[in-house]
């Protein structure tokens, strides 16, 4: 599924069967790299993270949770990779050898466990498994 | 497969982390063993008015350097300038020294001023840095018009900040453009080590 995709979906739980929140944006870990959490809009809690582990099931219509307890506030984990420096798209992709190989303009994830699959550039798919790092310059790939 | 790069190109360029954050940009390219190899770099901070930094690259620290940028591990690769400066005072020349110089032939001819150091990075970083070509303004009287030219170097050589000595049969290896200009070095190259 592409992040470009999951943008704007319903959050809904399914204890209350009501919307709970829309997805706005995504929170990754490069580490991993994969989908950490999401965060939303539109929420009626104080909180504005949705952690991954929190998730039943992210749908192609809506992304489905307990309740609305599964929004919290940001950790500080979160709260460091949810900051601006840390988001993937639109960002300039340079490798290990100081070669820059375009801008991220869509990320490819697998919706069942959060795992990034591909980073996807003007010039085609790169395997997210060469992800090192995401800062406020660049994203890290490996050569 | 290496790249070439412009001592002029590398100016500038962004020293980037693994973790994708700019930290610095490169001020000026030094040299170790006599002008031969790239020794590091020292820097300038990110940003329009923020000047020289205190803190330098050395080479051993840069995991890849290419036409977008400086790559290194982390803040961690950096050393205060005036340590790395003083392990490269007994390398030789600095890029002050190589650039403005004359170049003469062995057989005593000047071939004219350099402006520019062309570099040869080994693929995947790790390996040297080589000063493998001087881009020359030419001397009147070369009979070779007023176009620059890039001529290719031997594997090491000797370098005054006066005069910067090359075999005179460099001159039959001269190129204008750097696209084929690695093929020209590793031609001159393979023709010195014939000779002897």
């Amino acid at each position: 599924m592409l992040i470009s995709e999951a943008l704007g979906r319903s959050v809904v739980s399914t204890d209350t069967a009501s919307t709970v929140g829309r997805v706005s944006d995504f929170v990754v870990d490069p580490r991993l790299p994969g989908v950490v959490a999401l965060i939303l809009s539109k929420t009626q809690s104080q909180g504005n993270a949705l952690p991954w582990p929190n998730i039943i099931a992210f749908g192609v219509d809506a992304v489905t949770v307990p309740s609305a307890a599964a929004v919290v506030e940001p950790d500080p984990y979160l709260a460091e990779l949810a900051g601006k420096p840390h988001t993937l798209r639109h960002k300039r992709v340079l490798t290990t050898s100081g070669v820059q190989l375009g801008t991220v303009l869509d990320v490819d994830f697998d919706p069942t466990i959060g795992r990034l699959a591909a980073l996807l550039l003007e010039r085609g798919p790169i395997d997210a498994a060469r992800l090192l790092g995401v800062g406020s310059y660049a994203v890290m790939v490996r050569a | 497969m290496s790249i070439l790069l412009r001592s002029s190109e590398i100016n500038k360029l962004p020293v980037v982390t693994f973790a994708g954050e700019d930290i610095a940009q490169v001020k000026d390219v030094m040299y170790a063993a006599h002008g031969g190899q790239v020794g590091g770099f020292t820097l300038n901070g990110r940003g329009l008015f923020s000047g020289p930094l205190k803190t330098a690259l050395p080479w051993e620290s840069v995991v890849g350097l290419g036409p977008d940028a400086v790559v290194i591990r982390d803040e961690g690769a950096l050393t205060p300038t005036e340590s790395l400066l003083a392990a490269m005072q007994s390398g030789g020349p600095s890029a002050g020294d190589i650039l403005g110089s004359q170049v003469l032939t062995d057989d005593g001819a000047a071939l004219g001023v350099v402006v520019d150091v062309v570099i040869e990075v080994a693929d995947g970083g790790g390996g040297q840095a080589d000063v493998v070509g001087y881009e020359i303004d030419p001397a009147e009287g070369a009979g070779r018009g007023t176009n620059r030219m890039l001529i290719p170097l031997p594997d090491t050589m000797s370098a005054s900040g006066e005069y910067l000595m090359v075999p005179a049969a460099a001159r039959e290896f001269v190129t204008h453009d750097l696209a084929g200009f690695g093929a020209a070095v590793d031609d001159f190259r393979a023709y010195l080590r014939g000779q002897r």
